[in-house]
């Protein structure tokens, strides 16, 4: 493990069991490096959403072992777990997920109250992501008053506000319109490089990864493939299709093969 | 399947959901049927209580009726909102809008007719108990269980229509837009974050007006207020609970020291969308429950009326006969025939005042004997007080009038007989019921009154007899001389009071049906509440189930952000604890406002009774708003937890 490396698996299995057991993820070895733009990219029930899930510390590795920020979720209670999400992650889901009975500045500011900052500090705060961010003229609206793009960039304002070390996004232009969506990749891009915050994104669209520095295919839980940016963002989108054409095809056709 | 399989399954497999609404009908079933049992009843007859009983019993069985029509109303509405992405798929499926309100209608058929014979059942399998209860508040001879349609026809029969009604209407509260809006329908919470400000203050106003003028009352305008006040309390209550209670929220939201604190923002804003959905039904649960504390109240302090009816009341019976009624012997030879044979201690005591005109104040003076006086206080318990002749004492006609007559001292001559007298103070002890013996009464040592009693035999002027009965064991007198009694209410009714040569009173009558009437009321109040508070929690259930899934989002937004599950279990506490008790908090002020008021009319209102009493009900409901809270709180958190 590199110093620099702030999320680490190693040999990572997950298995949910139910009245059907699944295997999600199998000994999947993946890293992530300080203010890296990291994309997991894969077919659907590929895992994606399961290894977020873990990074998040909601859910914990069956077997493997997983280090965050240097700290083993696995060794943490429940309440230091929530301690550690609330200090040290920051959420943006494919559906938003805003509090529709707050307005766009208590949405924001919601992370810092449960931690109970100081009055002045959380509208410092605020002041300079509704800056950073374009939702100044907004911030007393509520979110049923919002646009797509304006309601996600609020997400990601909420994501931001406590300066977690990673952000975390879930198919976060997933349900934007294409304007709105570039909008909201260049700006984690931003957020990325100028504070250089670590961001995972997990995505279906090609466009959306060929804004990060690396893309992780991921398929049936296992590790498929890894691909770095290049100096183009054309022909890395390019490359990036190449794989998922690769990734797809094989999904389809073994979609009957499944691993026990 | 056939169609109505489809429908009873739906029905069973949502059985969680169906549950509280399931048993809030139920138990309006049961109480139904329990006072259609009563109504019916073949031994009840037409006395003055059972009347009461019969009336109570019919007006709470309308107010049940009513109520659960809207509570049913509601709740299905809400219900069937909270399936719309289920009716989406059906019409996307290609169900036809009449096929779909077929099955709405079968499906709300099938719990009512579920609730109706399992309510029934319930109801007859409780009757005997409730009748057993009755029985005792009522004082009826044995209330045996009976079997007859009638009751039965009555509960069926209201219900039935009642479900009818619903699941004919229900069907409208689906939005009759497209599949696609029903299928996406996520509970649309527009509007509901508005209010108006001066309704806000408006009701804050009423409110503080009424309070002020409850705790300000006089005696010369509260009969004035008891109309002027309760119209205003409600239309306040409800303008509190729709626009004042926001505006209160805003008022904090918009201090940010004060709102962004913890998981204040939190529950706060959601305390509040919660009460503006359900403003209304807070507003039923508080007025409903103001009525069922004030009954309660009033039945409490009747105890402590009881003592100060006995202060009022010293005597267990007392008969007054005019000189010229013949059937005096026989009236107080039956009355002691019953009290021996009840049997009942007693002392009896005969009284012949005398009437003259004191030359000090030119108006006609009352006297009686001391001796007399004093045979009676001595079976009170009371020392006797002697009188040298020519002193005398004043009666003071009520013991409030005592202190003001004891310092007086008054030298008179009885002119027409012309004995003089030294009134000196006031005889100490209340004996005789308010008034009975006159405003301006003295008592005379013996010989001055046998002189009086010599001049009146002379010039016949006899005033009246009066026996006085001390009956220690007052309460056991209800049934002694009712038919005196009888007499006295026929010419009473025939608008012929003073025709009869006689009066008789029993306190002890009176007082228990007074008594009984009271209890009564706060019975059928109580059990009536007891259906309207499951009723509002079964509404907040609904109120919670149908924003389960915004709910279950927000929940997993709040876990990822960092809040524990003891943190979450706070939030949800500080959502659900102010629609449990809030209301509930809102009944008691009205309530302890009202008794303010009416203290003025009750005078001496024993306050240590009356709070122990509140505290015994106020406890019971409490503890069954608590059970009930933590029952719909564990579903609740079970729901939003599970089933990801």
């Amino acid at each position: 493990m590199t110093k620099k490396s702030i999320v680490k698996l190693t040999e990572v299995t997950k298995i949910y069991e139910g009245k059907v057991m699944h295997r999600a993820l199998n000994r999947l070895d993946f890293e992530v490096e300080k203010g890296e733009f990291v994309a997991v990219m894969g077919p659907s029930g590929s895992g994606k959403t399961t290894l977020l899930n873990l990074i998040s510390t909601i859910d914990l590795p069956t077997y493997g072992r997983l280090l965050i920020n240097n700290v083993e979720p696995e060794t943490l209670s429940q309440n230091k777990l929530a301690l550690f999400r609330r200090r040290t992650l920051g959420f943006v889901f494919q559906d938003i997920n805003l509090l529709q009975m707050l307005t766009v500045e208590e949405n924001l500011v919601l992370p810092l109250t449960i931690d109970g900052l100081p009055v002045r500090e959380m509208e410092k705060r605020v002041a300079s992501l509704a800056k950073q961010l374009d939702l100044a003229t907004i911030l007393h609206r509520r979110p049923d008053e919002l646009s797509g793009g304006q309601a996600q960039r609020t997400a990601i304002g909420r994501a931001l506000i406590h300066q977690p070390k990673i952000i975390l996004a879930d198919e976060p232009t997933g349900n934007l319109d294409s304007k709105s969506a570039r909008d909201v990749l260049e700006l984690l891009k931003a957020i990325n490089q100028r504070e250089g915050t670590t961001v995972i994104m997990v995505t279906h669209d090609p466009i959306a990864a060929s804004f990060c520095d690396r893309v992780l295919f991921i398929k049936d839980g296992e590790f498929f493939n890894e691909i770095y940016k290049d100096e183009q963002r054309q022909t890395f989108f390019q490359r990036i299709l190449n794989v998922l054409s690769l990734l797809g095809g094989n999904v389809h056709d073994l979609s009957s093969v499944r691993l026990p | 399947m056939t169609f109505r399989q489809f429908a009873y399954r739906n029905v069973v497999r949502n059985r969680r959901i169906y549950a509280a609404f399931f048993m809030a009908s139920v138990f309006s079933v049961t109480v139904f049927f329990l006072y259609s049992m009563l109504l019916f009843h073949p031994s009840i007859e037409n006395r003055f209580v059972q009347e009461i009983a019969v009336m109570g019993m019919g007006a709470a069985e309308i107010i049940l009726f009513i109520f659960t029509l809207f509570f049913l109303f509601y709740s299905m509405r809400a219900f069937l909102h909270a399936r719309s992405k289920e009716f989406g798929i059906l019409l996307h499926l290609g169900m036809e809008k009449r096929q779909l309100q077929r099955l709405i209608f079968i499906e709300t058929m099938f719990i009512g007719f579920a609730s109706i014979a399992a309510g029934t059942f319930i109801g007859y399998v409780f009757s005997k108990f409730f009748f057993m209860i009755v029985r005792e508040i009522v004082l009826l001879p044995a209330l045996p269980l009976y079997l007859s349609w009638e009751p039965f026809a009555l509960t069926i029969g209201a219900f039935l229509s009642l479900f009818m009604i619903i699941s004919i209407v229900a069907p409208v509260f689906i939005r009759t837009g497209e599949a696609a809006d029903l299928i996406r329908g996520e509970a649309k919470r527009r509007g509901l974050y508005g209010f108006s400000k001066t309704r806000g203050y408006m009701g804050l106003l009423f409110l503080g007006l009424s309070y002020g003028m409850a705790a300000s009352t006089s005696n010369s305008v509260v009969i004035g207020l008891l109309f002027f006040l309760p119209p205003l309390v409600t239309i306040g209550t409800f303008y509190f609970f729709t626009d004042s209670l926001p505006l209160l929220l805003q008022f904090i939201r918009n201090r940010k020291r004060l709102y962004w604190r913890y998981f204040r923002m939190l529950s706060i804003s959601e305390g509040s969308v919660r009460l503006r959905e359900n403003a209304r039904m807070f507003f039923i649960v508080t007025i409903v429950s103001t009525v069922a504390f004030m009954s309660v109240g009033i039945l409490a302090s009747l105890t402590s009326f009881a003592s100060q009816y006995r202060e009022m009341h010293p005597l267990g019976l007392a008969y007054k006969s005019m000189p010229e009624n013949e059937l005096e012997r026989q009236h107080i030879a039956q009355l002691v025939g019953e009290l021996n044979t009840a049997p009942i201690d007693y002392s009896l005591v005969r009284f012949q005042p005398l009437q003259q005109t004191s030359s000090f104040s030119g108006q006609p003076i009352t006297m009686l004997k001391i001796t007399n006086i004093n045979m009676l206080a001595r079976s009170f318990g009371y020392e006797p007080i002697e009188l040298a002749e020519g002193e005398a004492l004043f009666l003071p006609p009520s013991p409030s009038s005592y202190e003001a007559l004891d310092t007086r001292k008054v030298m008179t001559l009885l002119e027409e007989s012309r004995v003089t007298v030294d009134i000196q103070g006031a005889y100490p002890y209340q004996l005789f019921p308010s008034y009975v013996m006159g405003q301006n009464t003295i008592v005379l040592n013996k010989l001055d009154y046998d002189k009086v009693k010599d001049w009146s035999l002379k010039n016949n002027g006899e005033l009246f007899t009066y026996y006085a009965f001390n009956v220690p064991d007052w309460q056991r007198t209800k049934d002694i001389g009712k038919s005196i009694d009888k007499s006295l209410a026929e010419s009473f009714l025939a608008g012929k009071e003073d025709a009869l040569p006689y009066a008789f009173d029993n306190p002890g009558m009176s007082y228990s049906v007074i008594r009984t009437t009271f209890s009564l009321l706060l019975f059928i109040g109580l059990l009536l509440a007891m259906v309207f508070f499951l009723a509002a929690g079964s509404f907040i259930y609904f109120r919670l189930y149908t924003s389960l899934d915004q709910d279950r989002k927000q929940f997993d937004v709040l876990r990822r952000m960092g809040i524990t599950d003891k943190e979450f279990k706070k939030i949800v506490n500080r959502q659900l604890i102010p629609q449990f008790f809030f209301p509930w908090g809102v009944a008691f002020m009205h309530s302890s406002f009202a008794f303010l008021s009416l203290q003025v009319i009750w005078d001496a209102l024993a306050e240590i009774s009356i709070v122990k009493e509140l505290v015994l009900v106020l406890v019971g409901f409490t503890l069954m708003q608590i059970v009930y809270f933590y029952l719909i709180r564990w579903r609740y958190l079970a729901h939003i937890k599970g089933a990801r």
